[in-house]
């Protein structure tokens, strides 16, 4: 392989893995952002897709816990990715609104260390529902069979689903960046991240923008589950995998800022898949992928400990 | 007021039974504070001893009691462990108002050079060990701390988070071929002074279902001590000042206190008592691995000292307790189910009981001493100056230490 194709490779796996970052991130990010709210149950959400998108799109294969005792083996509905994707936004999307109404409106004038703690008990919550339910074994997705190929550069071995997550990823952050800086929704939204009590008294109510908000992060984790089901099998863990390096992207993009998100997440993966796939001499640098990731993250926070693109908002 | 009496007497974790009588004399000592062995302490001391003794007989071996729990002896050693390890992180989160999702790491660490030691230099004494993992969880908690301590509330549980997490990797890929990766290090623990096997019956108290093994023995040795310690270091005017910095960081400043000093050292503290009780985990699993660096284990011992009590310093021996008792015996009885239900527990407490088991037991207390007693202003301040009180103003503290 010549150096421009490793270059390319390392490049199109780097956004690929930082895509899916930037997906969590961002919802994680404009929750932080708009509501003050720590959501440690993201995770969850993440997960959640990757199962029901997994169900809609193709079929779940139940062999341990409560389904496969109750006779219920082989679920699914086949239905493809595409109607899977907005299966999934729509079913999550809803999770967040409930989840907004019923538990994080709750805690919203609590400190955010008890926000943390909740919604850290409802990860736990909902990772064991589904382990009891449908066992730990991982289940394989399959690429849908549209985008099985792969690229078509010389000496670049890269599965097309991997530009896929590029571009929905792209699309889904274009929307959500348009609706929040170019719409009148997104300027409630943002006159309330910075004056609630000032937009509240101009007689705005908040609290539907809000619950939107919520429920747009949730739908875009939703989704992030359902996109990296093929590259990697889903267990129940994945979601409290996950939640780390995308707490990490938000903080180091700078809390409400979506463009601090894609930032952070393009550096953040780019920097995993240059370790993946560098080798010095017979020494392959792959297991300090995950190291070097957090110390990226620590090296750009000690230097400007507001991120990447954050001003200093009083959001802890 | 409430929060003057939250301040005066959550450090003085005395056990439920017999408090009253002394909190005037707590009070009396809070305010002349006269450093020494006074005669609270000795009594908090010496209850701990008899609670240490009579656990296992109590958990395993009693007639009726552990017919209907079930327990077994072998558990009440890995509770104490555990116990100190929340106790530990409870001084951290619950008195300094700091919540660390790090604390794996210390955790951890403490475990793994323990393991090394004995793997790679032969060096088998369990006490070395013991202070060996203390000391790596210091020096490690002070790297940590310095680097996260830069920022408050959400941020600060974050880089805690992202720093523990670096470090169960790099155990875990880089350091895998030295630290057993993931099937960590199996090991042969020596014996006590080189004499003693650690497994074997304390002559005369075991066959009286007390003690069950000199392991034990020494765990609840360390759990004295350790309570001894933390609850000095809480009640001298240098814990106070953690508990200042709790309630209202920006106040504390303002009197001229180097906050992001003593917070530091608070994280420290608490990283010591991490290291320890990873080293004593090392001995008592007789393995160390790299699954103990995994961030959920922070995440465990947090739901320990919040389902104990926050800002108590039995209810994280309780905690650990529940944890423990769910996935060890209630486990075989409802399977994965447990760890749902232990969910469910825990977002019950931090949503409607941010007082804890502990706060629960002392709102118990106080509901009778009224009845019985009738009258003071005691009870009503304790009902509800058990935790919230206590924890909102972490609030307002958590974005003031971004200035450092």
């Amino acid at each position: 392989m010549s150096l421009v194709a490793d270059l390319i490779s390392i490049l199109l796996n780097g956004l690929q893995q930082g895509a899916i970052y930037i997906l969590l991130a961002v919802g994680l990010s404009i929750i932080l952002g708009t509501l003050e709210f720590v959501n440690f149950a993201h995770g969850a959400l993440y997960i959640i897709g990757a199962y029901v998108g997994l169900y809609v799109a193709q079929g779940l294969v139940v062999s341990e816990g409560y389904l496969a005792e109750a006779g219920f083996s082989d679920l699914g509905l086949g239905m493809g990715f595409i109607v899977g994707m907005i299966v999934v936004a729509l079913v999550v999307f809803v999770l967040g609104l409930l989840f907004e109404r019923f538990i994080a409106r709750a805690f919203y004038d609590r400190p955010d260390t008890d926000q943390i703690l909740v919604t850290f008990g409802l990860a736990i919550i909902v990772q064991e529902i589904l382990r009891v339910s449908l066992g730990s074994t991982s289940q394989p997705v399959n690429q849908p069979t549209w985008a099985s190929g792969s690229v078509p550069i010389p000496g670049v071995a890269i599965s097309e689903w991997r530009i896929y997550i590029i571009l929905i990823t792209a699309l889904l952050v274009g929307i959500v960046y348009a609706l929040v800086e170019y719409t009148d929704f997104g300027l409630v939204v943002r006159a309330g991240t910075m004056d609630d009590e000032m937009v509240r008294l101009l007689g705005i109510k908040l609290s539907r923008p809000y619950i939107i908000v919520f429920g747009i992060g949730a739908a875009l984790a939703g989704v992030a589950g359902l996109v990296a089901g093929p590259l990697s099998p889903i267990n129940p863990t994945a979601g409290t995998d996950i939640l780390v390096p995308a707490f990490v992207t938000v903080v180091i993009g700078g809390v409400g800022s979506i463009r601090g998100a894609v930032a952070a997440g393009t550096i953040l993966g780019i920097t995993q898949a240059a370790l993946i796939q560098t080798q010095i001499g017979t020494y392959n640098l792959a297991p300090w992928s995950q190291v070097g990731i957090y110390a990226i993250a620590a090296i750009i926070l000690l230097v400007r400990p507001e991120g990447l693109l954050g001003e200093e908002v009083d959001t802890a | 007021m409430s929060e003057d009496y939250e301040l005066r007497t959550d450090g003085g974790a005395a056990p439920a039974t017999g408090e009253d009588a002394a909190s005037a004399n707590e009070t009396e000592q809070a305010t002349s504070r006269v450093p020494g062995l006074g005669g609270d302490e000795g009594r908090i001391i010496g209850l701990t001893a008899l609670a240490v003794l009579l656990f296992p007989f109590l958990f395993a071996e009693a007639p009726v009691i552990s017919d209907i729990i079930q327990g077994y002896a072998g558990l009440t050693t890995l509770i104490l462990i555990w116990g100190i390890f929340a106790m530990g992180y409870d001084l951290l989160h619950g008195f300094t108002g700091l919540l660390s999702f790090g604390h794996a790491a210390f955790w951890g660490a403490g475990g793994m050079a323990a393991g090394l030691l004995v793997e790679y230099a032969g060096m088998n004494l369990p006490l070395v060990l013991v202070v060996v993992g203390t000391i790596v969880g210091v020096l490690l908690a002070w790297l940590i701390g310095f680097l996260s301590l830069r920022r408050g509330g959400i941020y600060f549980a974050i880089l805690t988070l992202a720093f523990g997490q670096m470090i169960y990797f790099t155990i875990f890929g880089p350091a895998g071929p030295i630290t057993g990766g993931e099937d960590g290090l199996l090991l042969t623990i020596g014996d006590l002074f080189g004499v003693i096997p650690l497994n074997a019956g304390v002559p005369v108290l075991t066959p009286l279902g007390f003690i069950p093994s000199w392991l034990y023995l020494i765990v609840g040795i360390f759990v004295v001590i350790s309570v001894a310690v933390a609850y000095r270091v809480l009640n001298s005017p240098y814990g106070l000042i953690f508990k200042a910095i709790r309630e209202n960081e920006q106040r504390a400043e303002f009197v001229g206190l180097n906050v992001w000093r003593y917070k530091l050292m608070a994280f420290v503290l608490s990283g010591a008592f991490a290291g320890f009780a990873g080293a004593l985990h090392t001995i008592y699993n007789g393995a160390a691995s790299a699954s103990a660096f995994y961030w959920i284990v922070s995440g465990d011992v947090v739901i320990m000292s919040i389902l104990g009590g926050v800002g108590t310093l039995f209810g994280a021996f309780l905690g650990a307790g529940v944890y423990l008792y769910m996935s060890n015996i209630l486990e075989t009885f409802v399977g994965t189910l447990w760890h749902v239900m232990l969910g469910l527990l825990f977002v019950v407490v931090v949503w409607l009981f941010p007082g804890g088991i502990w706060g629960g037991i002392r709102a118990l207390r106080d509901l009778i001493t009224d009845l019985i007693g009738g009258g003071g202003s005691e009870p009503e301040a304790a009902t509800d100056g058990g935790e919230p009180g206590a924890r909102a103003p972490a609030d307002s503290s958590s974005d003031g230490g971004d200035g450092q």
